[in-house]
């Protein structure tokens, strides 16, 4: 069982490398980072910040963007194109396959963010920004947020089209970075009703901010360990509901 | 004792449509069928006729509304016995971005031949279809017949004791066609069975043992093909000499045909009339130089249990 896990996994890795797409967003990845000291050719005083400010930004971006393409076509392209009769009918089970598909995503996505990580620090060594404690969490908080828009991303791809996957999933990326103004907005309303939807998409939606520590990273702010803890058991449990979801629909489905 | 590598009781599958998922298309209904090992076995029908739905319930594709399928006494969502089975479905879609080598050796992996034998069983089973040299091309390469090729070396690549087939020579030029039927033939000689759907009637003749004839998801026909078609011999073809056509006519006897070739007749009559021709024809100075079954096909056999299910619409009954 394992050793199919694997097979599907690094199956799904080798399809990501093979992708057109994901190698020309990789490329695009390498040239923004690279760019990024360019510039900063515009500011004179707050230099290191930018710099921080526009090579986590800009990695973040590029992989968020690949998150959603990945998962959210994935598992309805494999049905529409037929490809997943003579897998599924293999002695593995509807969960395991797609748990091993989500892991292959998961695996192409950390390989392209170590690179990327691996390539902006070597940016910041060439140009002398000093690398932080802070630096480094965001980098490492980032992959908490790619495998929860996965997750969305595989739940939404295990019962609609490509199109609508992906659409649901930019939508709750954004609405998940907002959701804590939503909350705000709310709670300053006089109205019970609009203060108790506010509450409740605050807790039902996923919290993306928890998993932003760009703009720690860029002051310098070392964020607790506890607040560390919480954010990633937080993603790690979100994801895991999902793909429980995902795998429960996947299992009820026809495939004709 | 045989054992049965799949059996079918009352399977039935209603499909829901539409965004309400309020209309109901009956895809297949009350399917009873049992397949002994080693038996080649075709399931001809139609298209709509509920062969692949068939098929799907088996391999775990597609849930039965009601009825049970047993292979090799499970259930076909059991994952392990699953193990026992290779499928090619219809028009297969291998990943593409693999190799034929690449995608054979992930469902070795997948169907549980040991690691170490996982390269070496993969080419040979590709060298079997005759892929060996395009092993390292890229899926994407191929043609349809070389597709093909791959999904059936997928398929036994673990050495599966069946084999599950849906519409494998559709679309394939004589020279795929050939291929897949010396394929099926040489699997029947190892001793695997093999389930095949199809329309293409001589394929089934030329190799199922037994075949059931499907039409809007009922089962109309089921039996040993060579008994199929002795049972429903509707007439006899004697070649009589020595009498002119009037004179055979002024028997009385109900002829369904009468064709003079040169100083013979050949004469097509039901059974029964033909038995009392005969006499006739012997007391009248006649001679019987040949008599013989009227030659039937599968295919009159097929075109005649459509016209008695008296069901000319095509992919299923819409409820």
């Amino acid at each position: 069982m394992i050793r199919s896990f694997w097979a599907i996994a690094f199956n799904g890795f080798r399809e990501a490398r093979r992708n057109r797409v994901t190698l020309v967003l990789a490329f695009f990845a390498g040239l923004l980072l690279l760019s990024a000291s360019l510039i900063t050719d515009i500011t004179i005083a707050t230099f290191d910040r930018v710099l921080i400010d526009i090579g986590l930004g800009g990695m973040s971006l590029i992989l968020v963007l690949l998150a959603i393409f990945l998962s959210s076509s994935l598992l309805s392209r494999e049905i529409e194109r037929r490809t997943i009769f003579m897998v599924v009918s293999k002695p593995v089970s509807r969960g395991m396959f797609l748990v091993a598909r989500l892991a292959g995503n998961m695996l192409t996505l950390t390989v392209l963010q170590v690179l990327m990580c691996a390539l902006l620090l070597l940016e910041f060594w060439s140009l002398r920004t000093p690398i932080t404690t802070p630096t480094l969490l965001a980098m490492g908080m980032l992959w908490f947020e790619l495998l929860l828009l996965s997750s969305l991303g595989f739940l939404m791809s295990s019962f609609a089209g490509s199109m609508t996957s992906a659409f649901v999933t930019v939508s709750m990326f954004f609405v998940g970075h907002l959701s804590g103004d939503i909350y705000q907005l709310a709670q300053r309303s006089k109205n019970v009703a609009l203060k108790m939807l506010g509450t409740t998409l605050y807790y039902v939606l996923p919290n993306l901010e928890r998993f932003n520590l760009r703009g720690q990273a860029s002051y310098g702010i070392v964020v607790p360990a506890r607040e560390l803890l919480s954010s990633a058991v937080y993603g790690l449990a979100y994801s895991a509901i999902l793909i429980w979801l995902a795998a429960l629909v996947f299992g009820r489905r026809d495939f004709r | 004792m045989t054992r049965n590598s799949l059996e079918l009781e009352g399977l039935s599958k209603t499909y829901r449509l539409g965004f309400w998922l309020s209309r109901q298309v009956k895809a297949l209904e009350g399917l009873d069928l049992t397949i002994e090992q080693g038996q080649v076995y075709g399931l001809l029908g139609p298209n709509g006729a509920g062969k692949s739905t068939t098929i799907k319930i088996v391999m775990n594709l597609v849930r039965a509304t009601s009825g049970t399928a047993r292979l090799f006494g499970k259930p076909p969502t059991d994952t392990e016995t699953r193990r026992q089975v290779g499928f090619v479905p219809e028009n297969p879609a291998p990943y593409e971005y693999l190799t034929g080598r690449e995608f054979v050796q992930l469902a070795a992996h997948l169907g549980g031949v040991p690691r170490a034998e996982v390269a070496r069983r993969s080419m040979e089973v590709l060298e079997s279809v005759g892929m060996g040299r395009a092993a390292d091309l890229q899926i994407r390469r191929y043609s349809k017949g070389m597709i093909q090729r791959v999904a059936l070396a997928q398929a036994v690549v673990h050495r599966p004791p069946l084999l599950i087939l849906d519409e494998p020579t559709s679309g394939l030029d004589p020279v795929g066609r050939r291929m897949v039927r010396d394929f099926i033939l040489e699997e029947r000689k190892r001793g695997t069975t093999v389930l095949f759907c199809t329309h293409i009637i001589p394929d089934v003749e030329a190799l199922c043992d037994r075949v059931a004839v499907l039409v809007n998801g009922h089962r109309v026909r089921e039996g040993r093909v060579a008994d199929l078609l002795t049972a429903a011999v509707p007439q006899m073809e004697l070649v009589i000499e020595g009498l002119s056509a009037e004179r055979l006519r002024s028997f009385g006897r109900t002829l369904d045909d009468v064709q003079q070739l040169e100083a013979r007749l050949l004469v097509r009559a039901a059974d029964a009339e033909a038995q009392a021709l005969v006499a006739q024809v012997l007391q009248a100075g006649g001679r019987i130089s040949s008599m013989q079954p009227g030659k039937f096909t599968l295919e009159e056999l097929f075109l005649q249990a459509l016209s008695e299910a008296k069901h000319g619409t095509v992919g299923g009954e819409i409820l």
